[in-house]
């Protein structure tokens, strides 16, 4: 016969020391409020499954106009945004609007494939995309030598984190790129192909690559612990046959029509004409809500999902793993600190 | 000096009188200012009509400290649909009265 499990009390499980100590340093940045900002229509290179060439956002019409950008930012300054995420097609080609929305809102993050750098003054996190090794990066987004270029343009550069796309085709490929990260001291972190509405190709995940993903996932944390940013619970969160939406009921506009409070109130995707859609509005817009386990979109979605977590000390322990990682991949100058549970913990119902 | 006197529609589903019990209603106004680490108000000073969110300027993850909070101090479990409508002091004071009662 089972024992009851001991029901916690949120006072008990951060009565803890090292988990009091933990969840004061994360809570300080619960003041950090998104939306993010396609900056522009063009891309240097055209990758299978690109998010941004799928849907209408791309056929939008383009203000590269920094008055209007300033305006726009003045204006989301406003409304309490405190964290911008610049994206598609590919921001590094607009570094002058990136610099207007610098000097507006200081915190934030740019999404680049790397190839072009972002001058140094543009003091944002740089995640730099990388879809395998540099062969499958020719196959599938036609660039050569991709990883050397991007490590060369991003090198001693406290701003840049890698992040690896896995897909059913680069799974192994990871460690090749982890190791390669790692002699040459940069930082390296996970996310997983979602696939864009209508895709039906062969990047799509399956509960075997999940499965095979989720290895690999522990193994890199385990073996390279200073290069990878991630934890036990993020490799669970984000390899579980359930995507992130049915886990953990997605808080972003598209897939929540309380407009009261959180994300469902504050939110916006901009397009590059500077206008925005509530029913398309979300972190990575045009991707399948139902196979959605992206990086961003956890960052947002477990994150917002504490009271459910705080049940004891092991599950609110790794759900502050799971903030201190995104954090530590999204906020400059956050120092990421030790994993506090080693153990995959399953995501909790509501 | 309540500009709420009458029952409050909180969904097409839940309907809670407005709570006039004055303890609870000091007792939640105390955990907000702890937890908000709100400057020049006490617990008998706190508007309890205030719009937490438009008014006080808390956000979903300074809604869940404090439903955690009062998860330890009532003993009862606030759902994560009920966030976007426990807008004010005195809504959150008759949810959790009605919480209580409905565990009787």
């Amino acid at each position: 016969m089972q024992s009851p499990q001991k029901e916690y009390k949120f006072s008990d499980i951060i009565a803890d020391p090292v988990i009091r100590k933990r969840w004061e340093k994360v809570r300080r940045y619960f003041f950090l409020r998104e939306s993010t900002y396609d900056m522009s229509n063009r891309c240097n290179i055209r990758c299978e499954g690109c998010y941004y060439f799928t849907g209408e956002k791309q056929f939008a019409d383009t203000n590269s106009d920094p008055a209007a950008w300033r305006n726009l930012f003045l204006e989301e300054k406003k409304r309490g945004i405190t964290f911008v995420v610049l994206a598609g097609a590919e921001p590094a080609l607009e570094p002058e609007l990136c610099e207007v929305c610098f000097q507006e809102i200081p915190l934030g993050a740019i999404a680049t494939n790397g190839l072009k750098p972002i001058p140094k003054h543009i003091d944002y996190r740089m995640h730099i995309s990388v879809w395998g090794n540099d062969q499958t990066s020719l196959a599938v987004r036609k660039a050569p030598d991709m990883l050397l270029r991007q490590m060369d343009n991003y090198k001693n550069d406290p701003r840049a984190v890698f992040v690896y796309t896995f897909s059913p085709v680069n799974i192994d490929e990871a460690r090749e790129v982890t190791q390669l990260l790692a002699e040459n001291g940069q930082q390296i972190t996970f996310n997983m192909f979602s696939a864009p509405v209508g895709y039906n190709g062969h990047l799509r995940h399956t509960a075997g690559t999940l499965a095979h993903t989720r290895q690999v996932m522990t193994e890199l944390l385990s073996e390279f612990p200073e290069t990878v940013l991630f934890s036990p619970y993020n490799i669970i969160a984000h390899t579980e046959e359930k995507g992130l939406h049915e886990l953990f009921s997605c808080s972003y506009p598209r897939m929540n029509p309380s407009t009261d409070i959180g994300l469902g109130r504050s939110f916006r995707q901009y397009r590059t004409d500077l206008q925005w859609d509530r029913d398309a509005a979300c972190c990575v817009p045009d991707t399948d809500c139902g196979d959605c386990r992206h990086y961003a979109a956890g960052s947002a979605v477990v994150t917002a999902r504490m009271y459910r977590h705080a049940t004891d000390p092991k599950t609110f322990s790794a759900w502050l793993d799971y903030v201190d990682t995104y954090l530590a991949v999204w906020v400059r100058r956050y120092e990421k600190g030790d994993n506090l549970c080693p153990d995959p913990k399953i995501p909790p119902a509501q | 000096m309540f500009r709420h006197d009458h029952p409050a529609t909180l969904d097409n589903h839940i309907t809670v009188a407005m709570s006039n019990d004055s303890t609870t209603v000091t007792k939640i106004a105390e955990i907000i200012i702890n937890e908000l680490k709100l400057e020049d108000v006490t617990p008998e000073s706190f508007d309890a009509d205030l719009d937490l969110v438009d008014e006080v300027g808390i956000d979903s993850m300074d809604l869940a400290t404090i439903a955690l909070v009062l998860r330890d101090e009532y003993g009862i479990r606030i759902d994560e649909d009920d966030y976007p409508k426990l807008t004010t002091v005195r809504i959150i004071a008759a949810y959790i009265e009605d919480k209580l009662n409905s565990n009787d």
